[in-house]
């Protein structure tokens, strides 16, 4: 029998192809959302592994987590410097590190952070070692600079017309293991030379600290002092800070220190895991959508190989029914129109799951090229369920024509 | 090799006042060679689906031996007609795409009834009937070693009888007489009863009996008149 479907499949193999192209896209479609939202979920939750807690100034908490996980640049409103002062000072804290953005470099973003933060977030070195003065910075794995390049900082970015801090500048002492975060794309620099570039630190005054960083047009501008050692005290006269990101020594210390700078005036305190979830729920509706209008083109597919076999099999009547007259039981008819269908529509699957595998990992490389948040693409278990309820649908479509032509008198075929 | 027993045999088609066919006796014995000659519209295609077992009279036995095939159910007669009958048609029903053994062997296979014994058969007949080429595909020959193949087919499981439907119809003279000739002489060899419809005459002379069929009546038949 077998070897009459595929000789029956290799003479209409025009047509088994479109059916196969036909099954294969719808499922590739549905496939596609899957694996791209699973992704997108695992890949974002991966990157904001290492983000415990973050203290920022209060607003939105979603353009918080985005901004200091993922570096989304925006301008986020700054928390009195005193915070992270008090912060390295709490004995529930292992470390505290203040995260400042604002300016670029070659699309870049620029982050003014600290050893420890680069300590205990990343694995180490691919090459060069950790800054050791303001003048120095570390590039993030997916930064296409060489040790020794110089990097000239722009506020903001080009396209904004943003304007480069021309007489400052950093040199890269080291390179990063890739981490799979947005902070691949980063480039790493003490925080006090931010400050001296935005004209900010010890000899600032107290009504300074609100400047929004990344928004403002006129400031003033300041010079980072290349040679001069790390000053990572902060014990008195910080400037104001987007963000901080803290380590809390225990899980309990974590929601205790949550607990506390949620309520104090002038500061909001957010896992990051916990707001991701929010986002998860509405990345869940978009997926949602999206797979119903899978589930509706799969639904046309069906219904078009439905009226396509159907129309065939009365094509065929006089075939079938030959087969019938010279010997073939009735059950072998109805297995060989079984088989046929069930067998494009199952190469059909095949291809789809590899098609929107591909697809999905194309989109994915293109979201990791952009944003340094690595997705991988992969299958789990319930993908295989899902084939397999497709091929137990088929299975119970192909039933149908396969059912016709068993009903079909040999008689009436010959005749006709 | 079988004997066939017609009796009262008789079916109507709805809306036609007249029996399709109707035959009161008809009696052929085991190895018996019968050419039903007859118009279009006389019956005779009623009578290869009666006798095969593809349809039903509405009344009558049809008797091969002891077998009385209008009593047995449809999916019964198949696998009875799959034992007992070779049919070879006018139009020979290979399948495309498949070689000329894998076409004798098709019914047998979706049967489930090849052995290798069954397969050196095959072989064996696709010699007898003159082909020496059994892996060629069926869509590259001429259509007399198209009906060759659809004989081979026929043989294969060693029927008791052989029907066959207008088998040089569609055949130019040569390749007629050909197929013609070798349906005698295998049913000889193989022992078994012959059905011939046909108005091939060069055909249905060399068979012992003839009846010709009108409106689905015997109105001649060569028995009787060697023996009245």
């Amino acid at each position: 029998m077998i070897r009459f479907v595929f000789a029956d499949l290799r003479r209409l193999w025009a047509a088994s192809l479109v059916i196969v192209l036909l099954v294969a896209l719808a499922t590739a479609l549905g496939v596609a959302v899957t694996l791209q939202e699973r992704a997108l979920r695992l890949g974002s939750a991966r990157a904001a592994d290492k983000f415990d807690l973050i203290i920022g100034a209060p607003g939105s908490e979603t353009q918080l987590v985005l901004s200091s996980v993922f570096l989304q640049p925006a301008a986020l409103p700054l928390m009195p410097g005193e915070v992270l002062t008090k912060l390295v000072a709490d004995p529930r804290v292992a470390w505290a590190a203040p995260i400042g953005f604002g300016d670029n470099f070659k699309g870049y973003p620029i982050v003014g952070t600290t050893t420890a933060l680069i300590s205990g977030t990343t694995t180490g070195f691919i090459a060069g070692e950790m800054f050791a003065h303001e003048g120095e910075a570390v590039v993030g794995s997916g930064v296409d600079l060489p040790i020794g390049a110089e990097v000239n900082p722009m506020h903001g970015t080009a396209g904004e017309g943003g304007e480069t801090h021309a007489d400052s500048a950093y040199h890269v002492v080291g390179k990063l293991q890739p981490t799979g975060t947005a902070w691949d794309r980063a480039i790493l620099v003490p925080i006090q030379a931010v400050w001296h570039v935005h004209g900010l630190g010890e000899e600032q005054h107290e009504g300074e600290e609100h400047e929004d960083e990344a928004g403002e047009d006129h400031h003033d501008h300041g010079h980072i002092d290349a040679d001069a050692p790390l000053d990572e005290r902060f014990d008195h006269d910080v400037p104001g800070l987007p963000a901080v990101l803290v380590k809390p020594k225990t899980i309990a210390d974590a929601y205790a220190l949550r607990q506390a700078y949620r309520t104090e005036d002038g500061t909001r305190a957010v896992f990051p895991a916990e707001v991701l979830t929010g986002l998860y729920a509405t990345l869940g509706d978009a997926r949602a959508v999206l797979m119903y209008i899978a589930y509706g083109a799969q639904a046309l597919v069906a219904a078009a190989l439905m009226l396509i076999v159907v129309i065939h099999i009365a094509q065929r009547r006089k075939q079938i029914g030959a087969l019938r007259a010279f010997g073939a039981p009735r059950l072998a008819v109805f297995g060989i129109v079984w088989l046929e269908l069930l067998l494009l529509v199952a190469v059909g699957v095949g291809a789809g799951f590899g098609l929107g595998y591909g697809a999905a990992s194309v989109l994915a490389g293109l979201f990791t090229a952009q944003s340094g948040v690595r997705l991988s693409v992969e299958f789990t278990s319930a993908d295989a369920m899902l084939a397999v309820a497709f091929l137990a649908i088929a299975a119970l479509m192909a039933a149908l024509p396969a059912a016709l032509a068993y009903r079909q008198s040999p008689v009436e075929a010959l005749r006709g | 090799m079988l004997p066939l027993a017609l009796s009262g045999v008789s079916i109507s088609f709805p809306g036609l006042a007249q029996p399709v066919l109707s035959i009161d006796e008809l009696a052929i014995p085991a190895g018996g060679r019968l050419a039903v000659t007859g118009a279009s519209g006389s019956g005779k295609s009623t009578f290869v689906n009666l006798v095969s077992g593809l349809e039903r009279p509405d009344s009558g036995a049809i008797r091969w031996r002891d077998t009385d095939i209008t009593t047995l159910s449809e999916s019964r007669r198949d696998r009875w007609r799959a034992a007992n009958v070779g049919l070879v048609m006018q139009e020979f029903h290979l399948f495309p795409g498949l070689a000329a053994i894998d076409n004798v062997l098709l019914p047998a296979r979706l049967a489930r009834a090849v052995t290798a014994e069954v397969k050196a058969r095959a072989h064996e007949l696709l010699a007898r009937v003159g082909l020496t080429r059994p892996s060629q595909p069926v869509e590259t020959m001429s259509r007399g070693e198209m009906q060759r193949v659809a004989v081979a087919r026929a043989l294969l499981r060693r029927p008791g009888v052989i029907i066959a439907d207008e088998p040089t119809a569609s055949l130019d003279a040569e390749a007629g007489a050909e197929v013609g000739r070798l349906l005698i002489e295998l049913a000889d060899q193989e022992g078994a009863t012959l059905i011939v419809i046909s108005h091939d005459e060069r055909l249905t002379e060399r068979l012992d009996r003839r009846i010709r069929l009108a409106t689905g009546q015997v109105v001649a038949d060569t028995a009787e008149e060697v023996s009245p």
